[in-house]
């Protein structure tokens, strides 16, 4: 089994969430509005043994676990196209873009050997499948797999910080695990959206006032485009919540 | 743990810094902590119970609740932690916490929404299958 790709840069993939290697959200902290989503993915979910390995498991009823990714992300309602996408449809960072979006259509999310449908375009993409686009996956192995390694990489290094926080947050704050538990029950499943700051204390290196000056106009303007449309109400609610934290935390620079 | 506290509240970092066991030291936010510590007004600490940490121990464990007033409201911090005694003098090793009202929110996800996994896939289709 072969499977054709090849992207046409139609910029219809740069829309909405975005997870991002810790590195990458350090780094594009000034441009994408930051949170960490916890995802939990239920035992005999296809990507259940890697989410566990990425991240960590909880206890659900009858002996039954969920795994449970945690991903710092750039917090995009799915109309709003990516702030570094430009008016011509092409990405302004392509050389420093993110590596999730390096290795798309491949997902470091999941095992290799599970991306056969990643390769379908969803409808209103333009994703070259034909026969004149080169090979890229053959017998469930990825063909020219730098950025799918690359991206697993940094996840395996990310899992060392995030399973620590990841554990540390659940045991203060334990609303979060029922939250977890009742999503990973709950046929629709769902998310649950953690504020950046959370994570910062286990970054040994990142200044905190630094960090909070490059989120506070960003939150800032996704909470004002936002503002007016009732469907992005939730988004709205958590830019706001986000800017008035950062904004606390800025006036407390020394 | 009578004197990390007092560090707290008069914004002495060194002394939090100082007295960390080394694998603490590695991951410490310094400037993370501050922050923290300056977001609120300490009020008092109270030792709620203590186990080993005596002259003939290594290592001690103290429970305790330190009250702080943030935006007006009286709140507590409630902690279990671990000291060990190194080249003679106490450091902290790490610290079981209880809520402090972390913000967090719970969301669906539409089933033919995206993934949040950045697939690009819908969620049905992928980790919510």
């Amino acid at each position: 089994m072969e499977r054709h790709f090849s992207c046409t840069a139609c910029g219809k993939c740069c829309y909405g969430l975005l997870p991002l290697t810790i590195d990458d959200a350090l780094a594009h902290a000034d441009k994408f509005p930051l949170v960490v989503i916890w995802t939990p993915v239920r035992q005999g979910g296809r990507s259940f043994r890697v989410t566990a390995d990425l991240g960590i498991t909880i206890e659900l009823k009858k002996r039954k676990l969920a795994a449970v990714r945690i991903a710092p992300t750039a917090y995009i309602p799915p109309t709003f196209s990516c702030p570094e996408l430009t008016d011509e449809g092409l990405c302004a960072i392509h050389a420093a873009k993110p590596q999730r979006c390096r290795t798309m259509p491949f997902s470091a999310y999941r095992d290799e050997k599970d991306q056969d449908d990643l390769m379908i375009p969803r409808s209103g993409w333009v994703c070259d499948t034909s026969d004149e686009a080169p090979v890229v996956y053959r017998d469930k192995r990825i063909i020219g797999r730098e950025d799918f390694a690359g991206e697993r990489e940094q996840l395996v290094r990310d899992a060392a910080i995030l399973k620590p926080y990841a554990e540390w947050l659940l045991d203060s704050v334990p609303s979060l695990r029922m939250e977890l538990q009742k999503l990973a029950m709950k046929p629709g499943g769902g998310r649950v959206v953690v504020a950046f700051s959370t994570l910062i204390p286990r970054l040994p290196k990142v200044d905190i006032y630094a960090f909070a000056e490059k989120q506070l106009p960003v939150m800032q303007d996704f909470a004002q485009r936002t503002a007016r449309d009732p469907a992005l109400a939730d988004y709205h609610r958590r830019y706001v919540d986000c800017a008035a934290e950062w904004e606390q935390i800025t006036r407390r620079r020394p | 743990m009578r004197s990390r506290f007092a560090a707290y509240v008069h914004g002495d970092l060194d002394h939090i810094e100082n007295t960390h066991a080394k694998e603490v030291r590695d991951s410490f936010n310094r400037s993370a902590a501050e922050s923290t510590a300056k977001s609120v007004e300490w009020v008092n600490l109270e030792i709620r119970s203590t186990a080993d940490g005596g002259e003939n121990d290594d290592t001690g464990t103290v429970e305790f609740a330190a009250r702080f007033k943030k935006d007006g409201e009286l709140q507590v911090h409630h902690e279990r932690s671990s000291f060990r005694r190194e080249e003679g003098r106490w450091v902290y090793v790490d610290g079981q916490m209880n809520p402090k009202g972390e913000p967090l929110r719970v969301e669906k996800v539409g089933r033919n929404e995206p993934c949040p996994c950045g697939s690009g896939k819908k969620y049905k289709k992928c980790c919510g299958a």
